[in-house]
């Protein structure tokens, strides 16, 4: 089967969605879009590590380990958020907070979302890559601005136009790079395939490799939300409903990681690994710094979970600029948990905000005692992104410095830790200010269905149980760390 | 025909063509308006009667109201005796620099400047200062035009420059070329005191430049100011038809060569004055604070021009 | 075609791009603005097809008629659209004057030529000593998205980088795959279309497209 298959499920879904309209089914046809993404992962994973990498469509597509990791992960967080949304959408029409029409383009938009970073990840072009980034920009605008609030179409017009600008620069690092192949000494031939590239890479001209390497680095790094270029990450992914932040934050941020490994594969074969390093480096640790800053007088949490992404993807950063394989797998087990975790805590938050109607931290209180399952959920999943045991994110947190502290970055993971205390502190803080505290008399009981709940629990359980052991992805995770760390 | 007398020559048809120019651009302006307009002669007409007049001084102004009329006009004039009209070999040959040929033509202004400041009246103050503002945006503008003409020429010398681009001709169509063409036509319409920066046909205080600074003057002063700033539009459309466009000039001095070269002048200037007064038809004055703003983007464009002659041949 | 003539061309196209850009740096009005955009997508188009030309290809040729179609045409129609609808004043409000930008866009044409100094160095030719334009025409757009108030701006700062990112592209690579080429327009005009969207209901909720009144997110 090709490997097209897998960016044509949720294409399909949203042709389904946009044309059904909203009905209870239409959102089990995305879930089930979302699992097959996932299913595709887990097969296309096992077709790699048993025989290289696949192509497809002429080879404009081409998935390897490390784009079988991304899909795994993609699929599972998109079945979590896509599972929630089935009831949130629900609830959002019965309190009137949307329309039929809303819902239908809420659909048929997520699918593309998803449809768009599956094709991202899978991509051998990276023109073609480019343009799938680019696509999820435009598909998560109007998700952005989904309830129509003045603070959601302010989030929005600042997501797209600080987005497209922070793309278009990387674009222009992808045709300096594309110039640089057409130019390579002894013989260029220009092509904006990976593999040509990689192999091509000690040939490219230097001056025009670093130019390239800078404007990816701030191009790509906006999706991410690395310091400088992060100021839509709070508003975007605090205005977006639940599971469309829960999606952003767990793993569209990823996906423009996984762009900046793919490029830093190539940048290190060129110029050496010392360049990538100290750009991932400086803005690993200003993100961390911008986070940590802002996260201790944070008023509203879901701004907190927004920066505390920041803070994560900082640390990514920090890790790929050690660059050894044992440090990319580190990075990538942060990937998987940080998305997960992520995903349980917007999700969690999208249920808090139904139920008590703020979104500002000094609204919710008690939030134990009053309502348990939520309660329990978010306060586990604070402690998974603090990087407790027994989440994965401790195991993937350790790794990083470990290896930081082996590849001659001892000094930069030693302030990245302090950072990370930083933010530990504020986000303790502002956790028990929710979750701890008496049930006042008055407090209503809203019971949390089963429905509601089941896929944070869910996520929950997967982050513990790839704290616990690796041993279902053990093999996947290293081959795709070789993969990003430059071994062939 | 020796160098001395080509440069006599360009002076006389200068002084006795400028006037006709300002005639055919009020006439084809007047025409295009739907008025008969005056005849073309007219200017002259005037001037005569300006210097029948008796000459009028103001009480406590000092010399350099008498003076600055006879500068401005000198200036002027050696302007024209040296800059390649009708022929590449021009009197002072080396002398027929770009920088010495903006410094004559800002002297001019300066000094037509302070003579309105010297009466002391409020319009001469108001149009000194107005129009100091302008050149001082306007002539870094003029030489930075010419200079992109002058890279690829190797030599800031206008005769150098001219002969350069007489022997390749489509250096005209390059970029440089272009956008020096642009900033030095913008420029000429600010240092001429055309529109849409100033009009010269206004007696509205208000929109005052250079109509304010002479206000004072009367009799023969007034015509030799006039007679100067006819010369100055004459001169800056000589030098942007001969820079950009300078076939037909000659190239010695032959007599025959000589008189075609002004013969070919005369026809390129009375294009550009045609050229100038249907613009003028079509375009309004500018509000004098967005005056800078026009300014300031011909100077970037001459700047851009000789951005692009120095990085891109 | 001559060497000498495709070089001038390929100048005088990429000039009119950066003038353009000047243009829009200068001008108040914001359909003076729009039309300057809309021009200096010809003038794109006219240096993809120079390009083309000169390499006997048939691509470059085709890009330029997407160009043209998306960034001459469709773009600036929308945006037109916009600020039509618009019942406010349609002047751009810069936050710095206009002399004081023009001479701030033309310190940053200097620095792009600084700056890419290297890689025109790699391979002089006519086409690569032009990249330095695009480079300008990049940082002259951030300049006009940091420096201006009305929302209609930053879509046109935004547009500027574009124009600028597209015209190092077809300087530095004669042409990208098609299929990039398509994907890079149909994405601006999703993101124009998706903005003019935006603004629409900016105004009906603000009542406004002034950009100082988006205040309410913030730490």
């Amino acid at each position: 089967m090709p490997i097209v298959v897998v960016v044509a499920v949720p294409l399909l879904a949203a042709a389904v969605s946009g044309l059904a309209g909203w009905r209870p089914w239409v959102g089990w046809v995305g879930v089930a879009a979302a699992g097959g993404v996932t299913a595709g992962g887990v097969w296309i994973a096992v077709r790699v590590l048993d025989g290289g990498p696949v192509s497809g469509l002429e080879g404009l597509l081409r998935a390897d380990a490390l784009s079988a990791f991304w899909l795994v992960v993609i699929g599972v967080v998109a079945v979590l958020a896509t599972w929630f949304g089935v009831g949130y959408i629900a609830a959002e029409l019965a309190d009137g907070h949307t329309t039929a029409s809303g819902a239908r383009v809420y659909s048929s938009l997520v699918q593309l979302f998803l449809a768009a970073m599956v094709l991202a990840v899978i991509a051998n072009n990276l023109g073609v890559m480019w343009v799938a980034v680019e696509a999820t920009t435009i598909a998560t605008a109007f998700l952005v601005g989904h309830r129509r609030t003045k603070a959601s179409l302010e989030a929005s017009w600042k997501y797209v136009v600080v987005g497209s600008v922070g793309v278009g620069l990387a674009f222009l690092g992808t045709v300096l790079v594309y110039f640089a192949s057409s130019h390579a000494a002894g013989g260029g031939h220009a092509t904006l395939n990976w593999t040509g590239l990689v192999a091509a890479a000690p040939r490219l001209d230097r001056h025009v490799m670093r130019l390239a390497a800078g404007l990816l680095v701030l191009g790509f790094g906006t999706k991410v939300g690395l310091a400088p270029m992060h100021t839509w990450l709070p508003d975007a992914h605090s205005q977006a409903p639940a599971p469309v932040s829960a999606l952003m934050s767990g793993v569209l941020l990823s996906v423009a990681f996984y762009a900046l490994l793919r490029y830093k594969v190539i940048v290190d074969a060129a110029l050496g690994r010392g360049f990538m390093k100290g750009l991932l480096v400086a803005v690993g640790l200003l993100s961390l710094g911008v986070a940590a800053s802002l996260l201790i007088a944070q008023r509203d949490y879901k701004r907190l979970l927004a920066y505390s992404s920041i803070e994560h993807m900082g640390l990514l950063a920090v890790g790929a600029a050690a660059g050894s394989p044992l440090a990319i797998a580190a990075v990538l087990l942060h990937v998987a948990g940080h998305g997960l975790g992520k995903t349980v805590l917007f999700l969690g938050s999208g249920e808090i905000l139904r139920t008590e109607g703020t979104t500002q931290i000094a609204g919710v209180r008690g939030l134990l005692a009053r309502r348990p399952v939520i309660g329990a959920t978010f306060g586990l999943g604070l402690l998974a992104l603090l990087g407790l045991p027994p989440f994965s994110l401790f195991a993937s947190e350790v790794g990083i410095a470990r290896a930081g502290f082996a590849g001659g970055l001892g000094w930069a993971v030693t302030v990245a830790l302090v950072l990370a205390l930083v933010v530990f502190a504020a986000v303790v803080v502002h956790g028990q200010q929710m979750l701890l505290g008496e049930a006042s008399a008055t407090g209503e009981r809203h019971p949390t269905s089963m429905a509601t709940a089941a896929p944070l629990v869910a996520g929950l359980v997967l982050c513990t149980a790839l704290g616990v052991t690796v041993w279902p992805i053990d093999r996947l995770l290293h081959a795709a760390a070789a993969v990003a760390a430059g071994a062939r | 025909m020796s160098r001395a007398v080509v440069g006599f020559l360009q002076v006389v048809v200068l002084v006795a063509g400028a006037p006709i120019l300002a005639g055919l651009v009020r006439k084809v302006r007047a025409r295009l308006e739907g008025r008969a307009g005056p005849p073309i002669a007219q200017p002259w007409r005037d001037l005569r009667k300006l210097l029948g007049k008796e000459r009028i001084v103001p009480e406590h102004t000092s010399w350099v109201f008498a003076v600055a009329p006879l500068v401005v006009m000198c200036s002027v004039g050696l302007v024209a005796a040296i800059v390649p009209f009708a022929s590449t070999r021009t009197p002072f040959g080396s002398a027929g620099d770009l920088f010495a040929v903006v410094y004559l033509l800002l002297l001019g202004t300066v000094f037509l400047a302070l003579g309105g400041l010297d009466p002391g009246t409020a319009f001469g103050g108001m149009g000194a200062s107005r129009e100091m503002t302008l050149a001082a945006l306007a002539e870094p503008t003029v030489l930075l035009a010419v200079f992109a003409l002058s890279v690829p020429a190797g030599s800031s010398n206008l005769s150098a420059i001219v002969a350069a681009t007489l022997a390749h001709p489509a250096r005209v169509a390059t970029l440089q070329s272009v956008l020096a063409l642009a900033a030095f036509a913008v420029v000429t319409l600010a240092e001429c005191g055309r529109l849409p920066v100033d009009n010269p046909s206004t007696h509205l205080e208000l929109t005052m430049i250079h109509e304010a600074m002479v206000l004072e003057y009367a009799g023969p002063d007034l015509a030799l100011v006039e007679l100067a700033s006819a010369m100055r539009l004459a001169v800056f459309a000589g030098l942007l038809a001969n820079l950009f466009f300078p076939w037909g000039i000659a190239t010695t001095t032959s007599p025959l060569e000589v008189v075609l070269g002004m013969a070919a002048l005369a026809g390129k200037v009375a294009c550009l004055g045609v050229a100038l007064a249907v613009f003028e038809v079509f375009v309004a004055k500018l509000r004098l604070f967005r005056v800078p703003e026009l300014l300031a983007a011909s100077f970037v464009l001459a700047f851009l021009a000789v951005t692009a002659s120095f990085f891109l041949t | 075609m001559t060497e000498t003539a495709y070089a001038q061309l390929l100048d005088l196209g990429a000039g009119l791009v950066l003038v353009c850009a000047f243009v829009v740096v200068w001008r108040r009005g914001l359909v003076a603005i729009v039309r300057a955009l809309a021009v200096q997508g010809f003038a794109l188009a006219a240096v993809a097809v120079v390009l083309g030309v000169h390499q006997h290809a048939l691509e470059p040729v085709v890009v330029a008629a997407l160009v043209v179609a998306v960034k001459g045409v469709a773009v600036p129609r929308v945006l037109l659209r916009v600020v039509r609808s618009g019942g406010e004043a349609r002047e751009s409000d810069p936050l710095i004057n206009i002399p004081t930008s023009l001479v701030g866009a033309a310190v940053l044409t200097l620095v792009a030529y600084a700056t890419t100094r290297g890689v025109v160095a790699v391979s002089p030719s006519p086409a690569t000593r032009a990249i330095p334009i695009g480079l300008a025409v990049v940082l002259i757009g951030f300049f006009v998205l940091a420096s201006r108030r009305k929302a209609i701006t930053q879509v046109v700062g935004f547009l500027l980088i574009d124009n600028g990112i597209a015209l190092v592209a077809f300087l530095a690579t004669a042409g990208l795959p098609l299929v990039v080429e398509l994907g890079a327009a149909l994405d601006l005009l999703l993101a124009v279309l998706v903005l003019q969207v935006l603004a629409a209901r900016m105004r009906t909720k603000f009542g406004g497209l002034d950009l100082d009144q988006l205040q309410e997110l913030r730490d």
